[in-house]
């Protein structure tokens, strides 16, 4: 009886867990509809020529693009080792490759929407600046241990 | 049930029509493309289901607080840390969890903690070592489990306790 029970209230939390995702199916959909769309419009090669040949700028550039940018992470390896290939600096790739990850222009109206706009503004800024932060960190002890 | 976002969507799909009228071939692109974007989604969605039911089968509400709560402590940070790294997928595909786990408890300094440390990708370690080397890989890996940390502090400071990120 207890057995049946459970598996009752587990079939309960099941399909609140469904219910509660499918609600938030037409904000996913419109993030994926966003991401078809920059994919589309935008290109490797568009993207790999934002960059200046200038480790600051291309810091800030790679920051940004990353954030700009949306794919599997795999995609940006592959580009960030393109981008190594053609001369742009270090610091430049290890920010582009962090930015792809950790930050999302693309999904910030549903960030907001879930985890409020405060919370949404607040994080992505910390974030941008830890990539920035974390690019150079990687690279200078790098460099320092050789 | 009530849907959310249905003005987005609407906004989305008229970006797509209007793409249609100025170019039909990229927008014919943009539909595959996230046709299967979608596609790889939806092998993802389950698991998250499940991992949601879980958490609200066996977990008690009142436990998720006292592990992910104002006052988890170290516990807490470890548990976002693990998950971030662990965690598949797109990181929107996790909001529906976290909006519950918030609804408990959960504070925003491990939500910010949970999202960088997610850069971390396991699997892609060996494709990052080829393509960056170990030692980059390495201390690229040690940074980001420390700037998840400070993000999440920060976060925590900056929201405080009075709720102001809510």
């Amino acid at each position: 009886m207890k057995q049946g029970n459970k598996k009752k209230s587990f079939q309960k939390s099941l399909k609140q867990a469904a219910l509660s995702f499918a609600s938030m199916m037409p904000m996913i959909l419109s993030i994926v509809g966003l991401m078809g769309l920059f994919q589309a419009m935008v290109s490797r090669e568009l993207l790999a020529s934002l960059f200046t040949g200038d480790p600051v700028k291309d810091t800030l550039i790679g920051t940004v693009a990353g954030g700009i940018a949306v794919g599997q992470a795999l995609v940006s390896y592959i580009l960030g080792g393109e981008l190594l290939e053609q001369g742009i600096s270090i610091y430049a790739v290890t920010a582009f490759i962090l930015a792809w990850v950790t930050l999302g222009i693309v999904q910030l109206p549903l960030e907001a929407e879930v985890l409020g706009l405060r919370f949404t503004i607040y994080r992505n800024i910390l974030a941008f600046i830890s990539t920035i932060l974390v690019s150079i960190g990687t690279v200078w002890t790098i460099g320092v241990i050789g | 049930m009530k849907f959310r976002g249905l003005r987005l969507l609407s906004v989305v799909g008229l970006l797509y029509l209007m793409l249609y009228l100025y170019d039909e071939g990229k927008m014919t692109i943009a539909v595959k493309k996230a046709s299967t974007l979608f596609g790889e989604l939806m092998l993802i969605f389950p698991l998250i289901i499940v991992v949601m039911a879980l958490i609200t089968y066996y977990v008690n509400p009142r436990k998720i607080a006292s592990h992910l709560g104002e006052e988890s402590g170290l516990k807490g940070w470890m548990i976002a840390l693990s998950a971030g790294i662990i965690s598949h997928g797109p990181m929107y595909a996790w909001y529906p969890m976290l909006e519950d786990l918030v609804k408990h408890g959960l504070k925003k300094g491990l939500i910010a903690t949970f999202f960088y440390a997610r850069s971390i990708k396991v699997p892609l370690l060996p494709i990052m070592v080829a393509y960056f080397g170990f030692g980059f890989t390495l201390i690229l890996t040690l940074y980001i489990l420390l700037a998840s940390v400070i993000q999440g502090l920060l976060i925590d400071q900056i929201c405080g306790r009075n709720k102001k990120c809510d």
